[in-house]
């Protein structure tokens, strides 16, 4: 395959690259000199104890909901795993007695690995069951097993909305509960 | 024949012929919730209102009640008529619950479907909706939701004209009719999957598949049903290699559009945990039992060797043994024995469930008079066998006994001949397979394969290739359809028939020639 031909000559400063290295230097230098005395400029977020805020539309880990009994509010309906494109969600229906909701999902596993967070699951549920709002975006395990969100795992998501935002989640990672809340602005 | 006009295209068809019947004829599709083939009319649901001409010009009037005639001209899309779909529609939906995330019925309903074809309105719905009984138990194999009919009537009619039992009833009025039993008692006959089936929402849904898949995964393959020897019609609904359910496919010479119940579970069977899986070899799994089998048979000898065709397998597979031994056990004698496997339906009946509960039992006769020389449950009895190769039939139930010194059994499940035989070799179930069968009318159906047979599996056919192959010429009979072609060219009553003759619906075999042609020779 021909290179392609460059399409501006350099000139003769440029092409002697002393010039060139110059010029970076000095805008690095620029920089350095103005974050000493500006740190307010500063752009790197000291990971993890400070956290970056993300926008109101921002998906992350997905979570199941209850209903105000104490019952999942999901239906097995099968419409999540019917519209996921990346084929990750499995779930398994079973009958349930004494509920008017008649069906229930005897399990509901998300594997995250597969999962590409695209959000047609939320768009897809009739029944609000599955939400995607916990903005939780540290989503990683030692084990693919442990990489496949189980039903009651993403209940324990459920306080995502509180200030106590997945809890359940944090104590899993060993992550320190000074992040963000979802609805509230990063907590240096 | 009368010419009818469906929407001005012009077709031929006998005259009485249900409008709806010959619209699909023609093409159109008319949407339906209470009319039924195979059930009487009742014209009640409204929705296959279409614009018939009349003397004083284009008249409102329900196709299922017309009946074709010369000159008689229907419109199915005109704007007054797309006006009254939508007003049935809604008025149908009035009190419908919306019960879709949680209805087994969801993917095959034909309020879903014809609300995105017909309906599309917004709801005007103020009222609360009228609430019913929910999930009731009223057969084995049924539960009813009084919620989600739609009082089409067409379970009444089954129960009044199918079965005879008249269980189900409409009651009470207006837009409190609801569907229901009379206290205290319970659907009773074999057929109740069908109500399952007819039923156009999902007010009547079957107990076995309940909450299992959604129908939307479900792939359907045509088959055959191999419970007894009436040989319904059927789909095989299957995903990714396992059975979900079996429901009936319409055929007007067979079974029309129903099955019995027993029926539906046949197919249930297939990844079971009696399924043979591992060929073995006095007990213990081999790699090829079949090269085993051949030494075996050498050793015994042609004259000690008996072969069992079997009425539970396809044609092919019995063309297979005979061409096996036809090829190379000259002098091994060939048996059919009569009577049910071990653990086939024991239930009966004079209009679907026949007392033979072999699949291809017309079958095996008319390959064993084409073979000639076959041996019947007496003969084997008295015949001194060192060793008998059983193709699928349960001979020590039948014989209640073991005729021989030593069985090698082809079968797809375990049974007393499996337990008892020195030599097992796992074939595919009928679900796993191209295969052909003849049912108790003479009628030559096909089953298509559906799934990958299960563990060492491979079809009666194909294990029968490898047994003739391992004893020095094999018969030829590892592809179905070319199987099929040579069983048809070289049996005269299968003379014309392939695969692609055969189709979706069968069939009937060539009538067999006249017994009475010997004495009228004699009498020259």
């Amino acid at each position: 395959m021909a290179l392609p031909k460059p399409t501006k000559t350099l000139t003769l400063s440029e092409s002697s690259y002393l010039v060139e290295v110059l010029k970076g230097m000095v805008l690095t230098m620029g920089h350095v000199i103005k974050n000493i005395f500006d740190q307010d400029r500063f752009r790197t977020i000291e990971y993890p104890d400070v956290r970056k805020p993300m926008t109101a539309r921002y998906r992350g880990a997905h979570r199941l909901m209850l209903r105000p009994d104490g019952g999942v509010k999901c239906v097995a309906c099968m419409c999540c795993p019917t519209v996921c494109p990346a084929n990750c969600i499995t779930i398994v229906a079973g009958e349930a007695e004494n509920d008017p909701a008649e069906k229930f999902p005897v399990s509901f596993d998300i594997d995250m690995l597969r999962c590409i967070y695209c959000g047609f699951c939320v768009e897809a549920c009739p029944k609000d069951a599955i939400r995607m709002d916990t903005r939780i975006y540290e989503i990683n395990a030692y084990t693919r097993q442990d990489m496949v969100h189980s039903k009651a795992y993403m209940v324990n998501l459920m306080d995502g909305l509180k200030p106590e935002a997945g809890a359940a989640y944090r104590a899993d990672h060993a992550i320190k509960p000074h992040g963000h809340t979802p609805d509230e602005p990063p907590v240096a | 024949m009368p010419k009818v006009k469906v929407n001005d295209i012009e077709i031929e068809v006998p005259a009485g012929t249900n409008m709806i019947e010959a619209a699909k004829l023609a093409g159109v599709e008319i949407p339906h919730y209470c009319y039924h083939p195979h059930l009487s009319i009742a014209g009640n649901c409204r929705m296959c209102m279409c614009e018939a001409d009349s003397p004083r010009g284009p008249m409102l009037e329900i196709a299922c009640n017309m009946q074709a005639r010369e000159g008689l001209s229907i419109k199915t899309e005109t704007d007054k008529v797309k006006a009254v779909r939508k007003s049935v529609m809604e008025f149908l939906l009035v009190n419908h619950p919306l019960d879709c995330p949680i209805c087994d019925q969801s993917g095959e309903c034909r309020l879903q479907d014809y609300y995105m074809d017909h309906g599309q309105y917004d709801s005007r719905g103020v009222d609360p909706k009228v609430g019913k009984h929910k999930r009731q138990d009223i057969g084995e194999h049924i539960v009813l939701d009084a919620e989600r009919c739609v009082e089409c009537s067409r379970c009444v009619r089954f129960g009044d004209e199918v079965t005879g039992t008249g269980d189900l009833r409409l009651m009470n009025r207006g837009d409190h009719t609801e569907i229901g039993m009379f206290p205290g008692t319970r659907l009773e006959h074999n057929y109740q999957g069908n109500l399952a089936d007819i039923c156009p929402v999902g007010a009547l849904t079957n107990k076995e598949f309940r909450f299992q898949r959604r129908v939307w995964y479900l792939r359907e393959t045509d088959s055959v049903c191999t419970g007894c020897s009436t040989g319904c019609n059927t789909k095989v609904c299957h995903q990714e290699g396992e059975v979900f359910r079996t429901l009936p496919r319409r055929n007007d010479d067979v079974n029309k559009s129903w099955m019995c119940d027993p029926g539906r579970e046949v197919n249930s069977v297939v990844g079971s945990l009696t399924r043979l899986l591992r060929p073995t070899v006095d007990g213990a799994p081999v790699a090829d039992a079949t090269a085993v089998l051949a030494a075996r048979i050498k050793a015994a000898g042609p004259g000690r060797t008996g072969f069992v065709l079997g009425s539970s397998a396809s044609l092919e597979a019995n063309w297979a043994l005979l061409q096996v031994v036809k090829a190379n056990c000259v002098g091994a004698r060939v048996f059919r024995v009569a009577g049910n496997n071990a653990g086939s339906i024991v239930k009966s009946d004079d209009f679907l469930m026949d007392a033979d509960k072999n699949p291809n039992t017309a079958g095996v006769a008319l390959l064993a008079d084409w073979a000639g020389n076959v041996g019947d449950a007496e003969a084997l009895r008295e015949a001194d066998l060192a060793l008998l190769v059983v193709l699928e039939d349960d001979i020590v139930s039948r014989l209640s006994g073991n005729p021989a010194e030593a069985i090698a059994y082809f079968g797809t499940h375990t049974n007393p001949t499996a337990e008892l035989a020195s030599i097992v070799i796992p074939v595919a179930h009928v679900v796993e397979m191209d295969a052909t069968y003849v049912n108790r009318q003479g009628r030559v159906q096909r089953a298509r394969r559906a799934t990958n047979p299960q563990g060492e599996a491979i079809p009666a056919y194909q294990a029968l290739e490898k047994l003739g192959a391992a004893l020095g010429r094999a018969p030829g009979t590892s592809m179905p359809t070319a199987t099929f072609a040579a069983m048809a060219r070289t049996v005269p009553r299968l003379n014309g028939l392939d695969y692609k003759a055969l189709g979706a619906g069968g069939r009937p075999l060539a009538p067999a020639p006249e017994p009475a042609a010997a004495p009228a020779a004699e009498a020259k």
